[in-house]
């Protein structure tokens, strides 16, 4: 091995070992790795740019800067009131209905954003309904991370994986919502089977329900109907334009940032106070990452893995369970993005000796699904233990274990069968 | 386990930042606290109305319904200070005037009003009382339990407030809620 190969393989791990610890935030991991590896002159200055996913970091941006404006006007705890009124306060209606509405605005917005909004009236409708919290969580987190599959824009491991491999936003749609949607049943069931008594509650406190929940009126949720209006209808034309962007023959990320773009004019929203709310930190993440993962491919080191792999993995049957299973189980224990980085340029150079199409559905399958498995596997299941603790409720690591790993197990296995089926067959 | 529990708290203080408080912040605006969803015990409610209040809302009596208090007491308060300035400036005759048209307008008040309760079976009393505005509808607030007011009750005839001043500090002064249609 090697000098160059051997820091830049130190530096990746120093990085992913700060990453899993969380004694350090992933963006300061990540930009300092970033930073010595550009300082050793490992990855040359002018190659930046050909590391640097830029597609990723400004399709990010743009739906980052969307969701700040349209947050503003109130459209979520909108469509949060909504779901719980339509549930009537029946547990399985709410087990139902916030399921559906989770994965379906995850499958559009991040998923972390997402939780961080429906949770709250989650947990007021289960103190209303004076039942157990814990499954509709449950369910609310695995339906994000379902949700997020579903397509391009779902989730960052989708985002890089369509950018990487130039997959568009109908292929993803074409490949993974039905994954999605069936894997989304498969969940709910899973859970209704484990919480049954829970959910099927009989409806109690039927007088406190009506007061607390059918007397909301969503309308009192709207800070800015005109805003409203505006971000509802820039939603909609920027997912139209993301079915049609393969056709036109324009990126996603050009897509997002001229939805963004046109929203910050049509608004008036301020520029500062939108761009302020960027995640700025996933960003640079992300750029930290490309930079890591691009001193391992410019060393030659993701080649040896690669040829290492392809002498050991002989047909697509092979690669498609190797790949999905492998990303779901590292997912379910480490950040996925970082992850997914990592396995692209794998993948990409396995190309030479497999058809590397239904491995990029496999890799999005794992990396998505597995962050079901254990209590730390996703942002959204960390945000919806972090708000049940706040407010009282516990779920532990080993209790989250015992049902995320059937829920991941299942629906990657149902996931890859799928992918197998339609690429491989009989 | 509780290393793991650390890092969970330690990833979603990373994750959610203060966005979780804004979002929070912005829920209360429209969902019921836990005081709020408790139904407090209301035996007697006090009915305050004037010249000004104008007609009590249906909507007044389906919350007073909800309730079921024991007694609704109705008091129509005509300005004790009105009455006496006429008296010491016009004159007694004319002081009776006002306090005959003030009657007759209390009357008119007091019957749409105990007929609206009497539809909603709601118990009442009912008073016709010459008393300074605030201070007498304060003094009687120690023996009821809700107080009913509307927002122009003691309004001044050039209707600078869209609330009446008078309601302001009563609704300052008074420790029992108030009901503000």
């Amino acid at each position: 091995m090697q000098t160059a190969e051997l820091l830049a393989l130190s530096v990746f791990a120093g990085v992913y070992a700060f990453i899993i610890s969380e004694r350090v935030h992933r963006t300061v991991a990540a930009m300092l790795g970033a930073s010595v590896i550009l300082f050793l002159n490992i990855v040359p200055w002018e190659k930046v740019p050909e590391y640097l996913d830029l597609d990723t970091i400004l399709l990010l941006a743009g739906m980052m800067v969307v969701v700040n404006i349209a947050r503003e006007s109130g459209l979520f705890e909108y469509i949060a009131i909504k779901t719980a009124k339509f549930s009537k306060g029946d547990p399985m209606k709410v087990l139902l209905l916030f399921s559906v509405v989770t994965a379906v605005v995850s499958a559009f917005l991040d998923n972390v954003t997402t939780v961080l909004l429906l949770t709250p009236m989650l947990i007021y409708i289960t103190k209303q309904m004076d039942v157990n919290p814990v499954p509709f969580l449950l369910a609310e987190v695995f339906s994000s991370n379902i949700g997020g599959t579903a397509t391009l824009i779902g989730d960052p491991p989708n985002i890089m994986i369509g950018s990487a491999a130039d997959l568009s936003f109908n292929e993803f749609i074409a490949n993974m919502t039905p994954i999605a949607l069936v894997d989304l049943f498969l969940a709910i069931g899973i859970i209704y089977l484990a919480f049954r008594r829970e959910v099927s509650a009989h409806k109690k406190r039927t007088d406190v329900i009506r007061r607390s929940i059918m007397t909301l009126n969503e309308e009192d949720a709207l800070k800015d109907r005109a805003l409203f209006r505006k971000s509802v209808i820039m939603i909609l034309a920027i997912v139209v334009g993301f079915f049609f962007h393969d056709i036109l023959g324009i990126k996603p990320a050009v897509i997002a940032l001229t939805g963004a773009s046109v929203l910050l004019l049509w608004s008036g929203a301020s520029p500062e106070y939108a761009l302020e709310k960027v995640e700025w930190a996933t960003l640079f993440f992300f750029g930290g990452l490309f930079i890591i993962v691009g001193a391992l491919v410019e060393t030659g080191f993701i080649d040896q893995v690669a040829r290492w792999m392809t002498g050991h993995i002989h047909s697509e049957t092979q690669a498609i369970l190797v790949i999905s299973w492998f990303s779901a189980v590292a997912s379910a224990i480490i950040d996925n993005i970082p992850f997914t980085a990592t396995m692209i340029p794998l993948i990409k150079a396995m190309g030479g000796t497999l058809d590397t199409y239904p491995l990029w559905w496999a890799l999005s399958l794992g990396a998505c699904l597995g962050g079901n498995g254990t209590a730390i596997g996703a942002s959204a299941n960390v945000v919806v233990i972090g708000i049940a603790y706040r407010e009282g409720i516990r779920i532990t690591f080993t209790e989250f274990l015992k049902i995320g790993a059937v829920i991941m197990a299942a629906t990657v296995a149902v996931g890859s069968a799928i992918i197998w089926f339609r690429y491989v067959g009989m | 386990m509780v290393n793991i529990n650390r890092l969970i708290l330690r990833k979603f203080r990373n994750i959610a930042g203060s966005r979780y408080e804004e979002i929070l912040k912005s829920y209360r605006e429209f969902l019921l606290t836990e005081e709020e969803m408790r139904i407090p015990r209301v035996d007697s409610v006090l009915l305050a109305i004037d010249r000004y209040s104008g007609e009590v809302p249906e909507g007044v009596f389906r919350l007073l319904e909800h309730y079921s208090p024991q007694k609704v007491t109705v008091i129509y308060v005509i300005d004790r200070n009105t009455y006496r300035l006429i008296r010491d400036t016009l004159g007694e005759k004319d002081a009776e005037k006002f306090r005959e048209r003030e009657s007759e307008l209390a009357e008119k008040f007091l019957k749409a009003v105990s007929s609206a309760l009497d539809a909603f079976g709601l118990n009442w009393s009912r008073e016709i009382v010459f008393a300074e505005k605030t201070e007498y509808v304060e003094g009687l607030m120690n023996d009821y339990d809700v107080l009913v007011i509307g927002k122009q009750y003691g309004l001044e005839s050039t209707k600078t407030h869209h609330i009446s001043p008078l309601v302001f500090r009563i609704v300052q002064h008074v420790t029992k809620p108030v009901v503000l249609y």
